[in-house]
């Protein structure tokens, strides 16, 4: 996939000035991560900042998921720094968790517990408030299967929770894993009505996606990685 | 206090999950008496053996099914990536591992103050009703401790994707000596009811709980880290 | 970070295999042949300098490995991983032969092959738990995490020793039968027998020592090498993208 790449920063370029017109969101200093004998991330260094909505691509295997996951905080680096709103990754991982928040490709909810329990609990555990839980319920569209035991939906509709539960959430970096996959049509435009929402709350969101065409015109840029490198320069 | 609010929050999720699926409720209770059966079958040939032994087959009969309960309590939590979807919430990792615990460890008390009759029953011990209240102490406090090596092992084992057998390789030793106060305890409050001594192994009883459960608590986050 | 030592065997460890292998043979010596037979124990209190002397290092050896483990988690470097897990070998080691002696002691005396003595319960649920570290860190493959899980078993394996001590004392005193006795009467030992004792110590203390350093040896070699391919696999440039 070729890109135009606008040119990569020249080395005079003043840092503060960048600096001062957002904070970053993420900043990613020679991350690299390791599987055992598998390098999956060889040495990523990205500024990304707030507010921006961000497509992440790559094939299969790039690393596009291990890079969502260390974000989280469900990875280490092995080694480099990474930081998110300025908090260490690793020394203040309880502090970038309040800050964050994760759609994986799996649903992530408990299959014994209801779909308002799943995010009853989310609420709980992050100190929100849980007035939001019937209303978000209501926009994803679950709201008859809303006492139903998660393990008895569907593969579309516990994707739907999740982003019931990422709305909820409110956090200020949004990292979703292919959103788009194994939901319908209108499951998608509630994808797209999910980023909307972040975009108008000045949100920053990261999606690892293979769906150039559908976040062409939601996405302020692009960045891409292959086999664990990012490559040069950010599209939009 | 918000962090207690989360520790309940879990507590309450694997407490109403378990009484969902009545079928590993069930699987416990009958597990855990069958082996008290046989215990009973195979020392039954002498009287005051048998009497003797109770103790001892109480405590096997609940360390075999607390085991095999503690690793299926966290089977749901890997299921649908759910486990890996909570740890990126802002809260204490101490506070999942204390929800575990305590559901875990209300249900083998409520576990041990079932088998205790049947125990008592099977194995022809006379129980003073004075000893009751020492015994209830003894379950509670033993299964506890139990509960904490056994819930911190299974969530290395769950972690870490090894074989279930791995479990009992892993934590035995430390819980032997746990079961052993258990067992001395139980043995003394029975039969000639010397509550004394009883106490003095119930005291050790709650040092081990209590350092245990300060250490496990202190080291989870490391257990459940990829 | 682990820096390169020569290639070369240092001059310094060749002296402390010299000197634990002079340690061993005059502890053997002594405790083989110098040692006066025990009024009580006779000829079989010469197995007690070789026991006590090994448990005691056995003991220190976990304690060794356990706050490498700490420091590990703690700082990340290599090194302190490297030494724990040098450190737990030896503790193995070291632990079955104090079973080992404690086993040919109890034959003879008290004519089982097993006894519930303190000690020997401890050291035993000590070695059981040590194997089950090395079990674990075998199903680790990334070196970060299997550190961290390992020094936080060996943890737990630290809190246990007085804790099963307390408990094993306490069964025993219940249980008064079968005690294995082998400092003689305990602190009212004969001089000569302390001294040779204090020097099987040493001896093992040195040959605990001199293990470990060969092993850290090792262990820092294979940490550099995995270090060095990790650096050629990851990517040289170093370009930041930068999002507008």
């Amino acid at each position: 996939m070729t890109e135009e790449a606008p040119a990569p920063q020249p080395a005079t370029e003043d840092p503060t000035a960048a600096a001062t017109e957002r904070p970053l969101a993420v900043r990613l200093e020679r991350v690299a991560r390791r599987f055992g004998r598998e390098q999956v991330l060889r040495g990523l260094s990205l500024r990304l900042p707030a507010g921006r909505i961000v497509a992440l691509r790559g094939s299969n295997g790039s690393g596009k998921t291990t890079l969502l996951r260390l974000l989280a905080t469900r990875l280490r680096p092995s080694s480099g720094r990474a930081s998110v709103f300025g908090r260490d990754l690793v020394r203040e991982a309880a502090a970038v968790r309040r800050e964050v928040a994760y759609l994986a490709v799996h649903g992530g909810s408990y299959g014994t517990l209801t779909a308002r329990e799943n995010l009853r609990l989310a609420c709980v555990l992050t100190g929100a408030p849980q007035d939001g839980v019937d209303a978000e319920l209501a926009r994803v569209g679950l709201s008859e299967h809303a006492d139903r035991p998660v393990r008895v939906f569907s593969s579309g509709m516990k994707r739907r929770l999740g982003l019931a539960r990422l709305a909820l959430r409110d956090a200020a970096l949004w990292l979703l894993d292919e959103p788009y996959a194994s939901l319908d049509e209108e499951g998608r435009e509630l994808v797209d009505d999910l980023l909307s929402r972040a975009r108008a709350r000045g949100r920053t969101v990261l999606i690892a996606s293979h769906e150039p065409e559908r976040l062409a015109g939601r996405i302020d840029a692009s960045i891409t990685i292959d086999r664990g490198v990012l490559l040069h320069g950010a599209t939009e | 206090m918000t962090d207690l609010k989360a520790l309940l929050a879990i507590a309450g999720k694997d407490f109403r999950s378990e009484a969902r699926s009545r079928a590993a409720t069930v699987a416990t209770v009958f597990f855990s008496s069958v082996t008290l059966v046989i215990l009973a079958f195979a020392l039954g040939r002498d009287a005051e053996l048998m009497r003797g032994a109770m103790p001892g087959a109480l405590w096997v009969a609940l360390a075999f099914s607390g085991v095999i309960s503690a690793a299926q309590s966290w089977q749901g939590d890997l299921q649908e990536g759910a486990l890996d979807q909570l740890l990126t919430l802002p809260f204490p990792r101490a506070a999942l591992f204390l929800g575990k615990l305590l559901a875990n460890w209300l249900s083998m008390t409520l576990l041990g103050a079932l088998l205790l009759p049947v125990a008592v029953a099977f194995f022809g011990a006379d129980v003073a009703a004075a000893a009751v209240p020492t015994l209830l102490v003894t379950i509670a406090l033993g299964t506890l401790g139990f509960a904490v090596i056994a819930t911190f092992y299974a969530a290395l084992t769950a972690n870490l994707q090894a074989r279930e057998s791995l479990l009992p390789v892993l934590m035995f030793p430390v819980v032997v000596p746990i079961l052993l106060a258990a067992v001395r305890a139980t043995e003394a409050a029975v039969g000639s009811g010397d509550i004394a001594l009883a106490r003095s192994w119930i005291e050790l009883l709650a040092g081990f709980d209590l350092v245990y459960l300060v250490v496990t608590s202190a080291i989870f986050h490391v257990v459940v880290e990829e | 970070m682990t820096h390169a030592p020569s290639e070369r065997r240092p001059a310094w460890l060749n002296v402390l295999a010299a000197l634990a292998v002079l340690g061993l043979a005059a502890g053997a010596w002594t405790g083989l042949v110098t040692s006066p037979p025990d009024v009580n124990q006779g000829e079989l209190i010469r197995i007690m300098y070789a026991h006590v002397s090994v448990a005691w290092i056995s003991f220190l050896a976990t304690g060794v490995a356990a706050i490498a483990g700490m420091i590990f988690l703690w700082r990340g470097a290599r090194l302190a991983d490297v030494v724990s897990v040098a450190a737990a070998e030896a503790a193995l080691l070291f632990g079955a032969l104090t079973i080992i002696g404690g086993m040919t002691y109890s034959r003879p005396t008290l004519n089982t092959f097993w006894t519930w003595d303190a000690k020997l319960t401890l050291t035993a649920l000590m070695v059981a738990l040590l194997v089950g570290v090395f079990v674990v860190r075998g199903l680790i493959d990334d070196p970060q995490r299997r550190g961290r899980v390992s020094a936080v078993i060996l943890i737990v394996v630290l809190a246990s020793l007085p804790l099963n001590y307390l408990a094993a004392e306490w069964f025993r005193t219940l249980h008064p039968a079968k005690a294995i006795d082998l400092t003689g009467g305990g602190v009212t030992m004969d001089p000569i027998m302390l001294q040779i004792l204090l020097l099987n110590v040493v001896a093992a203390a040195l040959i605990f020592g001199w293990l470990m350093a060969e092993r850290i040896r090792i262990g820092l070699r294979e940490a550099r090498a995995l270090e060095a391919r990790e650096a050629r696999e990851r990517d040289r440039e170093d370009e930041v993208v930068r999002v507008r």
